[in-house]
């Protein structure tokens, strides 16, 4: 299984240079913004050219001195130009091993080889940037599988489909993902772009032709505005949608014996990931405020570490889009650990409606006081404001629940926007809280603070306002003493 | 967790709070005597904001070193069990923590200049996502809970 130290493919290079100049481009913006502003071009083209160079040279050297290894139960890998470094990381230490494909990628038959191992140290995963095809299959073979498990290894392309005949398999349909965008908030993103990009564009475009048309622009009717804001927002709608296609097209999730399967993508990018079982630390079902009255809901799951090169995303998707309806069905099949079941979950006690509607209300309201002194006739909008918020607290209350089944606990609530349903086993409960103030004291009220660990930091599932009997209920489950 | 946890942290934890509250309450008494001397120099500061500043620093003195710590040390409370820890602190809102010993990562005592004079170190258990804290314990019995519970903890541990 021993093998030389090899090289990347050198298509490598292209993708070193190209994060190179990812990396630099925003650091350098501000300098020729300022250049071009000064008519210095000469000076912004030497710049860029020589920068570029450089870039370029050290792309090549880093590919050149980038080498790893495979040996019998460990990756080796040897970087740096300089400074030499190397790394091993021992094949019973890798969590999971990605293979994506992005546009160049398929172009050039080649694919990423990511390398991730369990805790949240980024620096000890590895990413080799591009490897033929065969050889990444091969590393994620011989690294994956262990000694006793070598004999069944079968992930080659004809034994994956024979393998889906007998694993529980979804497939999101393209008429679910067109629901998704056009349900989704990133078209809230894209407008934002948009802007940003409109605003910079401004510095560009010629004085005399920007007066021009936001002349032009104030002088037309009202009416041909407001057709034109409709227009760009579907556009901008429609772009959303777009986007939610190309990053989910043909999203199918396997459930294998001991982890999730997922590919996506065939548009643009391919991706491949596996999510071990044993890292799935909370298992989550979300409405957004849009999706929540048409009956639709996202699944995602938490686990315990991050993937590099990763967004920032705090949660995994297992799912883009699911009927609320089939949820239930969708984790009996793919995750028959956790249930998921809405009758006989515990609600809050009535008496804690005005600690919620307080709480959303109070800043809103103070606020309304304030301006009726200030300005008495404005004085409806916040008063309009105050209204709202606390319907949105009466619902925040009328949400959340808990249910305790065996050794899972399920805690719904409504923070932010969303509607969120997370399952929780009790092993993975870091830490519980009771919390009280002087008024739940009185009033026989309190809240739950439980710990689970996500990627970066730990994520707390808060339950506020409980019957103090349903929290100690709760801790007495949660309790390892055997007579608590 | 209906019953409230039975040991107590170090008598000697109030000194130690009332000490670091006097410290902190030079803070505000500086900024007093600024404002009395700027008022006094110059025209646009009036003595009403150095008297303001001075009543301030009085209440804030007053409650952190003379009320908070003695309620605060009647809260705090702790108990080690085999299979968890059990801690119960908070004022206002009174707040009890159960952290499982399997679930603990791994624990450390600390100790500040303050609270080496009164020889005490605080106990510190960091689980893989929170951390907790046992404040002000005698030396001596800190380092040993921290042994003891290091000790629970390694009892044989499932992934994360």
């Amino acid at each position: 299984m021993m093998s030389e130290p090899k090289r990347l493919h050198p298509a490598a290079m292209i993708f070193n240079t190209i994060q190179a100049i990812r990396q630099t481009i925003f650091g350098f913006l501000p300098l020729v913004i300022l250049a071009v502003g000064n008519d210095m071009w000469i000076y912004v083209i030497i710049g860029a050219s020589v920068l570029a160079a450089l870039i370029i040279i050290f792309s090549i050297l880093s590919w050149f001195r980038y080498t790893y290894q495979l040996q019998e139960d460990q990756i080796r890998i040897h970087q740096g130009i300089l400074i030499r470094k190397k790394r091993t990381i021992s094949k019973h230490r890798i969590q999971s091993i990605d293979l994506s494909q992005n546009l160049i990628h398929r172009i050039l038959g080649l694919t990423k080889v990511q390398i991730e191992t369990a805790g949240s140290d980024h620096r000890i995963d590895a990413a080799l940037s591009a490897v033929t095809m065969a050889e990444g299959k091969k590393l994620h073979d011989q690294l994956k599988y262990k000694k006793q498990v070598v004999q069944e290894e079968e992930v080659t392309e004809t034994t994956v489909e024979a393998e889906a005949v007998d694993y529980p398999q979804k497939k999101i349909t393209p008429k679910a993902l067109v629901i998704a965008g056009s349900t989704s908030g990133s078209f809230g993103i894209i407008l934002g772009l948009f802007g940003l990009g409109f605003s910079e564009l401004e510095s560009v475009i010629p004085d005399r032709f920007y007066n021009n048309v936001s002349e032009w622009m104030f002088s037309q009717a009202m009416q041909v505005l407001i057709i034109f804001a409709i227009i760009i927002f579907i556009i901008l709608w429609a772009l959303g949608i777009l986007t939610t296609l190309i990053q989910y097209w043909n999203f199918t999730i396997t459930r294998y014996d001991k982890e999730l399967f997922i590919t996506r993508g065939g548009l643009i990018e391919k991706k491949q990931s596996t999510i071990p079982l044993k890292r799935i630390q909370a298992v989550g079902i979300k409405e957004t405020l849009i999706r929540q009255p048409l009956g639709f809901a996202t699944l995602y799951v938490e686990i315990a570490s991050g993937e590099i090169g990763q967004n920032q995303d705090m949660h995994t998707l297992i799912f883009p889009l699911i009927r609320k309806s089939q949820v239930a069905a969708f984790i009996q099949e793919l995750l028959p650990e956790y249930h998921y079941q809405t009758e006989g979950m515990i609600s809050l006690p009535k008496k804690s409606i005005p600690y919620y509607l307080f709480r959303l209300g109070i800043l809103p309201f103070i606020a309304t006081i304030v301006i009726a002194i200030l300005f008495f006739e404005f004085a409806w909008i916040p008063l309009m404001v105050t209204g709202l918020a606390c319907l949105y607290g009466y619902f925040q209350f009328q949400t959340t629940g808990y249910l305790l089944q065996d050794q899972q606990l399920m805690i719904q609530s409504r923070g932010g926007i969303s509607k969120d349903t997370a399952l929780v086993h009790h092993k993975r409960l870091q830490s519980l809280k009771k919390k009280q103030h002087i008024l739940h004291r009185k009033q026989e009220l309190a809240t739950l603070d439980t710990a689970i660990l996500n990627k970066f930091v730990g994520r707390h599932l808060v339950v506020r306002e409980l019957k103090v009997e349903d929290v100690d209920k709760i801790a007495d489950w949660y309790s390892y003493r055997i007579n608590s | 967790m209906r019953e409230q946890p039975n040991e107590r942290i170090a008598t000697d934890a109030v000194k130690a709070w009332q000490l670091t509250a006097h410290l902190f309450a030079i803070i505000p008494l500086l900024i007093t005597i600024a404002a009395f001397v700027i008022a006094y120099f110059f025209d646009f500061l009036s003595y009403w904001v150095g008297l303001i500043a001075l009543a301030v620093t009085i209440v804030e003195w007053v409650v952190t070193a003379l009320i908070i710590p003695k309620l605060r040390w009647k809260r705090w409370r702790y108990q080690i069990y085999d299979q968890e820890i059990y801690i119960q602190h908070g004022i206002l809102i009174v707040t009890r923590t159960v952290v499982p010993m399997i679930r603990v990562q791994h624990v450390d005592t600390q100790q500040g200049p303050i609270l080496k004079k009164y020889g005490l170190s605080t106990l510190q258990i960091s689980t893989a996502a929170t951390t907790h804290e046992i404040p002000a314990l005698l030396e001596e019995e800190a380092a040993d809970l921290r042994d003891q519970i290091s000790e629970l903890a390694r009892v044989e541990q499932d992934d994360v």
